[in-house]
């Protein structure tokens, strides 16, 4: 079962899945560049209060995403 | 730049954000650089000697993650980089990757390798931040990768300065002696992606324990109640720096001017010529060089949060609430240091990748309530606001002080939520992706070279502009009277022609030529309409003004008009000529005068009557 990577919590990780149809390709490849690749295991670092971008870690870098693009990569869970 | 690749021989410096290599680049030319500007656009590229090799200038390029550009910005770097590829006095490349953080490095790398490969140029890869891993006890077997990138790598720190020994005998050798680089085929943008990713598996640090320190800082500054609680602070200190530390430094330049104008004045002889340089050249001259203490200051402070990695999180933190108003949380910086002036404010929207949220902060900054409208909002409210208080405590006139305030600001925010949601500029937006980079000490001298670089930008860019729109308005208000009389004088005649565009407000001509004066300055309006009333030194001491203005009869809804209008109204020739020149668009900032001009008519036109009903 999929679901968005805006809905892991802070120390929660997740491997993705996809990335939903409506994001664009250049962002897509972009995503993948910064290393968010498909079966690539991403965890939430932090989640700051009051809907803020959440931080996450992905191949040793940390990036903050906002809900927006985040609600467009499909996790799995990373126990499956 | 090109022209002055092709004259002596390069060398060209690339790689992705925040992976250290303009303090690399500062190393290697002896922090002696110029930095070359886009009109429009925050891609700079600096070029300087590199140090130790006479005739070799070292060109550092733009960071970005990827050949395929997304944004304005990153297409002007990839051409650039193309061009200089082109170009037959580039003699080797350097591609700096962070070891710590291989994947978004290493993607980069590939592609500069493979361009490198078909320019037939040599390259080199520069493995730095060498000094984090080994303090982490951790290694990489950087031939092996060599190997597998297709270019040597060389293991260095650009902080401790090691291996730069080692950098500077193979930049010698290849120059001297080029390699010829191995003919291998091309592969597309996905093959080298699926690339990079098995590569940063390889050859990556294992583990978290790189990331364990700044994700310790970051469960502080980012925590619901500690993280807010340091912001406020940081966004104090920083609003402080403007308003306070540059204010000694700004007076030394006013007091600098003046001594130095009581001196050369009483020479010139000729009348003219005395008031021209008194009244004309050194106020034009004070008029931007004033303003420099204050970008230095602004650079140096913006600097150092950007270079410790605070900056990113205070972009985070701020970044749900702009969003509403098509902002970002990087415009939240530059739209505070607007309330002290618009100048630095617009200065420091450089550091917003997005040009979407870039524009849409241009447009918010001069709606903040910054310090030049302060005289005139003083003047105005203590003319017009009773000095009496609600049960002893909050007064009348801080209450309007505050509802003026807050009036810009909310103005500013609906005209960036208004716009933002133009279909045009709605469809044209980066996503939110932002790198954390790791906390680090900010490096002092190369950001100290930094203020200086932009405040002689600033006073060679703007200054001018500043400086003929200064004479041009002394010329109209000197003659045809020799400025004995200012309401006789051309700009006089103007204000008696403009009368009837401000008669709907109840105002007379003599606020129509400090309304014009303004355009100066917005705080030239309190001085000039002390001359108006025959007051000298207004703007040092406002008492007879507010008396004199009493007394001509002019009512409460006429000044509460004049508030909204200096709320709204851009009048100010520093902020259109910085603004100018920072977006690359004269056109632009000649439309935001205009409209928020006429914007600014028309509410103080709505405010005048409203306030007309309750106070006849």
């Amino acid at each position: 079962m999929n679901f968005p990577l805006w809905n892991l919590t802070r120390g929660q990780a997740g491997v993705i899945e996809d990335f939903d149809a409506s994001l664009p390709e250049i962002y897509r490849n972009r995503l993948m560049e910064l290393g968010f690749h498909p079966g690539e295991r991403v965890t939430c670092l932090q989640a700051p209060a009051l809907g803020a971008p959440r931080v996450y870690r992905v191949a040793n870098s940390t990036f903050s995403l906002d809900d927006d693009i985040a609600r467009l990569l499909l996790l799995r869970s990373a126990d499956e | 730049m090109n022209k002055a690749l092709s004259m002596e021989q390069s060398v060209l410096l690339i790689g992705s954000p925040n992976c250290g290599k303009t303090l690399l680049f500062n190393r290697l030319t002896g922090l002696s650089h110029k930095v070359a500007n886009f009109p429009g656009i925050t891609v700079e590229i600096a070029r300087g000697a590199f140090v130790g090799r006479d005739g070799v200038a070292l060109y550092d390029y733009p960071g970005t993650y990827s050949l395929e550009a997304i944004s304005g910005e990153e297409q002007v770097a990839v051409d650039q980089f193309s061009a200089a590829l082109a170009d037959p006095g580039l003699g080797l490349a350097l591609c700096v990757i962070d070891v710590t953080r291989l994947e978004k490095s290493l993607y980069f790398a590939l592609q500069v390798v493979r361009e490198c490969r078909l320019a037939n140029k040599p390259v080199i890869v520069l493995a730095n931040l060498m000094d984090v891993l080994e303090a982490h006890r951790l290694s990489i077997d950087l031939d092996a990768l060599g190997e597998d990138l297709g270019a040597p790598v060389l293991g260095i720190s650009a902080r401790t300065g090691s291996g730069l020994d080692a950098l500077n005998e193979r930049v010698t050798q290849a120059l001297d002696d080029p390699p010829k680089p191995p003919e291998v085929e091309a592969q597309p943008n996905l093959l080298l992606r699926g690339t990079a990713h098995q590569l940063a598996h390889k050859y990556g640090p294992k583990g978290d324990v790189l990331l364990r320190t700044q994700n310790r800082l970051d469960s502080f500054f980012l925590h619901s109640t500690f993280g807010g609680i340091a912001f406020f602070l940081v966004m104090y200190l920083l609003f402080q720096s403007i308003f306070t530390w540059a204010a000694p430094a700004m007076d030394s330049v006013e007091a600098g001017l003046g001594w130095l104008s009581d001196r050369v004045v009483p020479l010139l002889g000729p009348q003219l010529l005395q008031d021209f340089a008194a009244d004309a050249v050194f106020s034009g001259l004070g008029a931007f060089l004033v303003f420099v203490p204050q970008i230095f200051v602004l650079t140096f402070v913006i600097g150092l949060l950007e270079d410790s990695g605070y900056m990113a999180r205070a972009a985070l933190i701020c970044h749900r609430p702009l969003r509403a108003f098509g902002l970002t949380g990087k415009s939240f910086i530059p739209m505070l240091s607007g309330v002290a002036c618009a100048i630095p404010g617009i200065y420091a929207a450089r550091s917003i990748e997005s040009p979407r949220r870039r524009f849409l902060t241009y447009l918010a900054i001069p709606l903040m309530p910054c310090s030049a409208r302060l005289p005139v909002y003083t003047l105005l409210i203590a003319a017009f606001i009773p000095s009496t208080t609600i049960g002893g405590v909050f007064g009348w006139q801080g209450l309007a002080m505050f509802l003026v305030y807050f009036f810009g600001m909310s103005v500013g925010l609906l005209v960036t939520a208004t716009v933002s949601r133009s279909s045009r500029l709605a469809e044209n937006d980066l996503p939110f992706v932002l790198e954390m980079p790791a906390y680090r000490r900010p490096a002092m001298l190369p950001l100290l070279r930094k203020c200086w670089q932009r405040c002689g930008m600033f006073i060679t860019k703007a200054g001018p502009i500043i400086l003929s729109v200064t004479l041009l308005v002394w010329v109209l208000g000197y003659f045809p009277n020799g400025g004995e009389n200012l309401g006789e004088s051309w700009l006089g005649q103007l204000g008696v022609i403009i009368e009837p565009v401000f008669a709907p407000l109840d105002l007379d001509w003599r606020y129509g030529v400090a309304i014009l004066t303004s355009f100066l300055a917005r705080e030239v309006f309190v001085g000039t309409l002390g001359v108006m009333f025959g007051i000298e030194g207004a703007d040092e001491n406002m008492v007879p003004l507010v008396d004199q203005i009493q007394a001509s009869g002019l009512g409460v809804a006429s000044g509460v008009a004049l508030l909204v209008f200096f709320a709204v109204a851009l009048m100010c020739v520093s902020t259109l000529a910085v603004l100018s020149r920072e977006s690359g668009s004269a056109g632009l900032a000649a439309k935001l005068f205009a409209a928020y001009v006429g914007m600014a008519y028309v509410m103080s036109l709505l405010a005048f009557q409203i306030v007309s009903i309750f106070v006849p």
